[in-house]
């Protein structure tokens, strides 16, 4: 993996009238990389993603974009990114194929056609290339938009919860798909508002009312979650809530005593999702004393 | 030479996508030529036999064409607009102009069609007599307003967020048959809506139309025949300058 970076925000701010939908965002994406945006509706991660790729204006702050300014040097930018919006946005009267050619078409050049049989194949859509897009699945149409972000071989691919309304063996393959570029050097953005797929990702953004509160791996992440320990003896229950139950609990049993009747110890890991949950609530609150 | 391109990819795709929406082409092509047949119908129970019908039917049927392909065209775009297409676009490279023009290019090809239609059935319907010259000039004329109208449709389309929005826009293309002198001479109206009916391409049309229904050729009405044009360009600049990637 290479470790230029492409894509750089610097006390990024976006208001819409008095809603303050981005606030001072700071945050560095490494080539190659899987970039995970995760949050609630409402969060900020589509306007994010819609200031990198130029479609709308930052109020104030830096952005950079495989060093250029996406609104500035739009051209060059968009020549060198992919966009899948939330909802496959295609004309359904066109085939699959037709989509792909003409989103595909201003960035493209040499081999043309056999760059459009290559995203076909990728994304799994050879039998139904030529059919018309009306008559696809919700799932098949995720595949389409994902191949007119691709078709031009972008450097950069920005996906607006990709997964959103399809099944479970899809966004598997859809994951794999994604591993698959980010291991041939293109830099992915994903926003997402599915804690499992989160995991997936290399690193993790936390998006919550516009603000930034974690960006790190989804590893180290967990490694500040807490666990319930539950001790039932002499038909009573203990609980108690800990950083680091490896070592809590040996500590934990030498205080109940080795003669202690212990009928059962239930552990309770905090998941990612209550970890994410915590931190907004404590933003929440932070905010709320202010 | 890579923009001439990729108006012509634009092109394409749009009349791919007409080629196949068949409603749609019904409801441009035979709508207009339904709604003159009723007219006739009209005509036949009211007006006296010494009616000097032409003077209206040709003026009346100029205003359906217009009034549709205004319709159809903004509606058609605010459907890009929502259904994100026209945000992807941008987003795959395509610039305004490329889109505009793409778009009126591949929408010509359906108003040529439609005023010819329109034209030939006013003819057989109501008998009209013209000369083949007067035809081909009322032709270019009705040609001539309904891109212009394509224009307006798209201009429009950029000041709604979806279709429901395009419906508070049609009293003023309804209003442009009262202002443009078809149903009323434009000297009869108050001074304040004498300029308004200027604002209108239908004045600028119907001014030709009577011309040469009355015998007149294209070169008496040079004047109003360059201003169709020029102002379908100024029309054409100004949805380039409205069509914008919104936040």
């Amino acid at each position: 993996m290479s470790t230029a970076e492409s894509i750089t925000a610097q006390d990024l701010n976006k208001h819409f009238g008095r809603i303050k939908a981005l606030k001072k965002i700071n945050l560095t994406i490494d080539s190659g990389q899987i970039y995970g945006l995760l949050g609630p509706n409402g969060a900020g991660k589509t306007t994010l993603i819609r200031l990198l790729i130029g479609a709308t204006k930052p109020t104030s702050g830096k952005l950079s974009v495989l060093g250029y300014d996406p609104v500035k040097q739009k051209t060059l930018v968009r020549s060198q990114i992919g966009y899948m919006p939330q909802s496959p946005a295609l004309y359904e009267d066109l085939t699959a194929r037709e989509n792909i050619r003409f989103f595909g078409y201003p960035h493209l050049n040499k081999n043309f056609s056999k760059r459009i049989e290559e995203v076909i194949t990728f994304v799994g859509l050879n039998k139904r290339a030529n059919d018309q897009v009306y008559k696809f699945s919700g799932g098949m149409k995720q595949r389409v938009s994902l191949a007119c972000a691709l078709v031009h071989q972008p450097k950069i691919l920005f996906l607006d919860e990709p997964t959103t309304g399809i099944d479970p063996q899809l966004r598997e393959t859809f994951w794999q798909h994604f591993r698959d570029l980010a291991s041939q050097g293109v830099t992915i953005l994903v926003s997402t508002h599915q804690m499992s797929e989160a995991m997936y990702c290399d690193r993790l953004a936390i998006l919550h009312e516009g603000t930034l509160l974690a960006d790190e791996p989804p590893h180290q992440l967990l490694w500040n979650k807490k666990a319930r320990i539950k001790i039932l003896r002499d038909n009573q229950i203990n609980e108690e809530l800990v950083s680091n139950y490896p070592q809590a609990l040996p500590i934990l049993l030498q205080q109940f005593g080795l003669d202690t009747n212990i009928n059962r110890i239930e552990i309770e890991e905090e998941t990612l999702e209550t970890v994410v949950l915590s931190m907004m609530e404590d933003q929440e609150t932070s905010e709320g004393s202010n | 030479m890579a923009m001439i391109k990729r108006i012509g990819v634009m092109t394409a795709r749009v009349l791919n996508q007409l080629r196949r929406d068949r409603r749609f082409i019904a409801i441009s092509i035979l709508f207009p030529l339904i709604i003159i047949y009723f007219i006739k119908v009209v005509f036949d129970v009211l007006a006296p036999p010494s009616f000097n019908i032409s003077a209206y039917i040709v003026p009346y049927a100029a205003f359906i064409v217009h009034f549709i392909a205004f319709i159809l065209t903004a509606i058609v775009l605010v459907r890009e607009r929502t259904a994100g297409t026209m945000a992807q676009m941008f987003v795959s490279g395509y610039r305004q102009i490329e889109i505009i023009i793409g778009y009126l290019l591949a929408y010509t090809v359906l108003a040529t069609l439609q005023s010819l239609l329109v034209l030939l059935e006013l003819n057989w319907l109501f008998d009209l007599g013209f000369s083949a010259v007067q035809m081909e000039s009322m032709y270019l004329v009705m040609w001539l307003l309904a891109v212009i109208s394509m224009a307006i449709g798209m201009l429009v389309s950029n000041f709604a967020r979806n279709e429901g929005q395009v419906f508070p826009f049609i009293p003023l293309v309804i209003l442009s048959v009262i202002l443009s002198g078809i149903i009323v001479p434009v000297d009869k109206l108050p001074e304040w809506a004498q300029v308004l009916g200027y604002l209108t391409p239908l004045y600028y049309a119907n001014e030709i139309l009577q011309e040469l229904i009355r015998g007149g050729t294209l070169m008496d009405s040079k004047l109003n025949l360059l201003i169709l044009p020029v102002y379908g360009l100024v029309v054409v600049g100004m949805v380039a300058i409205s069509l914008r990637e919104k936040d």
